[in-house]
């Protein structure tokens, strides 16, 4: 269990697709709503442009949790929900190589007005870091990669 | 597309000046929607001291006119080509920031937009410190982008002043005449070989309650009045070539075999010897091979059915000499096209075998089909009888087909449930029952619903005028369906309708009925062969996918491919209108000016990185968008990834697999957001107020 100034200093990152996530996000901001200011969004055209590599490089510059907010089978690109799927699954293989707790990274379908997921998943987020801590880094690749328990995968995550 | 605008676009991204970036930073406090919780000037000033960042300023209000000025002052004069701005949402400003650069003489592109207000300061009211410091990473997460950014210029092409439209209902002959009054070609081909859709076969059209034929024909007569306009009946796209602007389509036309009208029309079809389902009444009657569905169609002359018709020459025999030609074979023709409207319409839901009786029992039928009989040019010649008899107890169940629950309902052919309200249905039934009442006073009408939705303007009067026209209301719940079955011989209603009914606290209910009627939901019409022509893809339900419904309503995520009406959801005919027009503006602002502007977020590739492994050629899902092409040099040949910008909708598939990272999504470079997600990792300048 981490210490309290440990979790503040963890980070969060959002990758939200303009058609989905990020205007979910805006519409948040417009209720008001508050959550915690340690998680960060960036705005993307499609989501499938980002190989595994960008996450573990994310991982290891500084980000604890990351959350892809597309927009699933909604997607208006086509072949954009499969290969996301797909880049996020090899991801996890490679997480696994370097001992990293796959609830790090999620797949999460959030539409333009997912208000209530979208704070769900940020709470996740936290609550998953408040239980694991952040990143020990630099990441490396352990002796012997211990097996991870039942039901502590990241998952893929539809909201609508 | 022209060898030498690909490679215009090829080299689109690249900064032939390679100049050193000048960073100009503008914090807007938006009032005090931002400036109340985060210290905008801290933000400004700590920005200032990062490399490349030439100046830093807050402002009161960014979009206003000195806040503008401010930027395009900068510009000119301490020569600022990079602008990042941390303000309100980028939906809300991103275009007036970008005519601003555009004014100053700065490249549009050159510029990225924080979201200060909706994602910081109205999300961390409470922790102002916080706000502030996410607010510093931020903006140097869009610095670190900036210093990457290359100009872009729009894709351009010349495109044809001329548009397709697919579908002869009420929207596609809306659409098609919006478009030909603007002043471009339309070509408007229909499936069947008569114009109207599903609208002719209504007799009446809520919320006004006009008939609806008549309408329909003063929008049919404008379109035939129209010279833009030509019509292509019984016809169906084959196949299409190339991209916005410039698409080269295959149009298959099924021969009418009957040329024009003739007096005899009517023995000519008495001495035809086929019966087949009349599909006009919804199978209420039946008709011949040789036909027409109604009497006031367009066009009017009779058509030939080439599945049922055995070419037995009995017409050819009856009819004036050279007015039926059994021998007409189908043609190909195709046409040079800039947009296309996609107003393939729906079909209403078809129940399965028992689904409340359906098709077990004679006395269910459809709420289609219930409109068909009491038109008064229907079968019945808009009588409500039934068998023969006057029906006395009728029962309308709702959401036949919509609505449906995993679980509950049984699954639809692709494994899932109608779980979509088809919105329409309610209205629609309602409406019906105040029309029965006029038909039959004295009839007992039942409306069994879930939740009653009539949600458009007026609709709810329908509603109020059943309930005072004596119509009985129960409600049932999604888990426990109505039952429909048969009354003992000796009853003298022929079925009873079984319900819990939650309107009298969940009391079971039997009710003897002549006839139920099942309000069936709308479901889209299977458009398959065009969804693989133009690389559209549907929803979740089944219905053609706009990009976003307030985003980017009724276009597709292919560039020049746009929806009209039911194709892309349920709607009512006035929606079904509005959409189309929709389309019509959409496709008119596009290509009216006879040539095209893309934004450029296309895939664009690294001639000096790209070894030719092909992998993006193999996973990019839209057609000829990226290809392998032959070079050669020195004496040396090799292949090279070559986009075609107009047919790349920039999904970015193609970049995660390429192995050499030669593939990148203009304006949203990889190497873009690696360097910011370093820039909001990294350490921060200190700032008064952080510690």
């Amino acid at each position: 269990m981490s210490t309290e100034t440990e979790n503040r200093s963890a980070k969060i990152l959002l990758l939200a697709t303009l058609s989905g996530g990020y205007r979910g996000a805006d519409m948040v901001g417009q209720g008001h709503m508050d959550y915690p200011p340690n998680t960060y969004i960036l705005p993307v055209m499609s989501a499938a442009i980002f190989p595994p590599k960008f996450y573990i490089d994310a991982f290891n510059k500084g980000f604890d949790a990351i959350t892809v907010m597309y927009s699933g089978t909604d997607s208006p690109y086509k072949g954009e929900s499969e290969k996301t799927a797909e880049i996020i699954n090899e991801t996890y293989g490679k997480m696994k190589e370097l001992n990293l707790d796959p609830r790090r990274l999620r797949l999460a379908a959030i539409c333009t007005v997912c208000v209530r997921p979208f704070l769900e998943e940020v709470q996740r987020a936290e609550k998953l870091l408040e239980e694991i801590g952040s990143v020990p880094r630099p990441l490396t690749k352990p002796q012997a990669v211990p097996a991870q328990p039942a039901g502590t995968q990241g998952g893929i995550f539809h909201a609508n | 597309m022209p060898e030498e605008n690909v490679n215009k676009q090829a080299q689109a991204g690249q900064n032939p000046k390679d100049e050193e970036p000048r960073i100009g930073v503008y914090v807007c406090n938006c009032g005090g929607n931002i400036g109340d919780v985060v210290k905008c000037d801290m933000v400004a000033q700590t920005l200032g001291k990062l490399p490349n960042v030439t100046v830093a300023h807050s402002n009161m209000f960014m979009c206003s006119d000195p806040g503008q000025k401010m930027i395009a002052d900068d510009i000119k004069e301490k020569g600022i080509n990079r602008v990042v701005i941390g303000a309100c949402s980028i939906f809300l400003h991103e275009q007036t920031f970008r005519r601003t650069l555009e004014r100053a003489g700065l490249n549009p592109y050159l510029y990225y937009h924080v979201g200060l207000r909706e994602q910081v300061s109205w999300v961390h009211h409470g922790t102002p410190k916080e706000a502030t410091e996410k607010s510093i990473r931020m903006m140097a997460a869009g610095i670190a982008k900036a210093r990457n950014m290359k100009p872009l210029e729009p894709v351009r092409l010349p495109a044809h002043r001329h548009a397709l439209v697919i579908g002869g209902g009420v929207a596609g002959l809306r659409s098609a005449l919006d478009l030909a009054r603007r002043g471009l070609q339309v070509t408007l081909v229909e499936k069947s070989h008569y114009l109207g859709g599903r609208m002719a076969q209504w007799e009446r059209v809520f919320p006004t309650n006009e008939e609806a034929r008549p309408l329909l024909k003063r929008l049919i007569d404008q379109v035939l009045a129209e010279p833009n306009i030509t019509i292509h009946t019984g016809a169906q796209v084959a196949g299409a070539k190339g991209y916005v602007g410039n698409y080269t389509v295959t149009i298959r036309q099924q021969p009418r075999g009957v040329r024009g009208t003739f007096p005899n029309e009517q023995g000519v079809m008495d001495v035809c010897p086929i019966k087949q389902r009349c599909e006009f009444n919804y199978g209420l009657s039946t008709r011949k091979a040789i036909y027409r569905p109604y009497k006031e169609c367009v066009p009017e002359g009779l058509v030939i059915d080439w599945e049922h018709c055995t070419k037995c020459g009995e017409c050819v025999q009856v009819a004036p000499e050279g007015m039926i030609n059994l021998e007409e074979e189908a043609h190909e023709f195709t046409v040079e096209v800039g947009a296309v409207v996609l107003a393939t319409g729906f079909q209403p839901y078809e129940p399965f075998y028992g689904e409340m009786g359906w098709k077990e029992y004679p006395e269910v039928i459809t709420l289609p089909q219930l409109h068909r009989l009491l038109d008064d040019e229907g079968p019945s010649d808009g009588k409500f009888y039934w068998n023969g008899h006057p029906v006395r107890n009728v029962a309308l169940i709702h959401c036949v087909g919509s609505r449906q629950v995993e679980g509950v309902h049984r699954a639809q052919m692709d494994g899932e449930v109608n779980n979509y309200c088809s919105r329409v249905c309610c209205t629609a039934s309602l409406s019906m029952a105040s029309l029965i009442r006029q038909k039959a006073p004295d009839a007992k009408i039942y409306e069994i619903y879930e939740d009653i939705r009539a949600y458009g303007r007026w609709h709810e009067d329908y509603y109020t005028r059943a309930s005072k026209n004596n119509v009985t209301f129960l409600r049932y719940y999604a888990e426990e369906i109505p039952e429909v079955r048969r009354a003992d011989e000796k009853a003298e209603n022929p079925l009873l309708v079984k319900v819990r009914d939650h309107l009298t606290w969940g009391e079971e209910i039997e009710i003897p009925v002549d006839l139920v009627v099942l309000s069936v939901g709308m479901m889209p019409n299977p458009v398959q062969d065009l969804m693989e022509i133009f690389k559209v893809t549907p929803g979740s339900d089944r219905f053609l996918l706009e990009v976003h419904p307030k985003l980017r309503p009724v276009e597709t995520a292919v560039n020049g491919v746009v929806l009209a009406g039911t194709a892309q959801g349920p709607m009512n005919i006035q929606e079904s209108c509005a959409a189309a027009s929709a389309a019509a503006a959409k496709v008119s602002a596009l290509i009216e000016q006879a040539k095209v502007e893309l934004e450029p977020y296309v895939a664009h590739v690294d001639p000096d990185q790209c070894q030719g492994s092909g992998e993006c050629v193999k996973v990019c899902p839209q057609e000829e968008a990226i290809e392998l092409k032959t070079f050669s040099e020195n004496g040396r040949t090799f292949q090279r990834a070559v986009v075609t910008p107009a047919n790349c909708n920039g999904c970015g598939v193609c970049v995660s697999v390429c192995p050499n990272r030669a593939l990148d999504v203009q304006g949203w470079r990889l190497d873009e957001y690696e360097a910011m997600v370093e820039a909001i990792a990294a350490d921060i300048p200190a700032w008064e107020g952080a510690a």
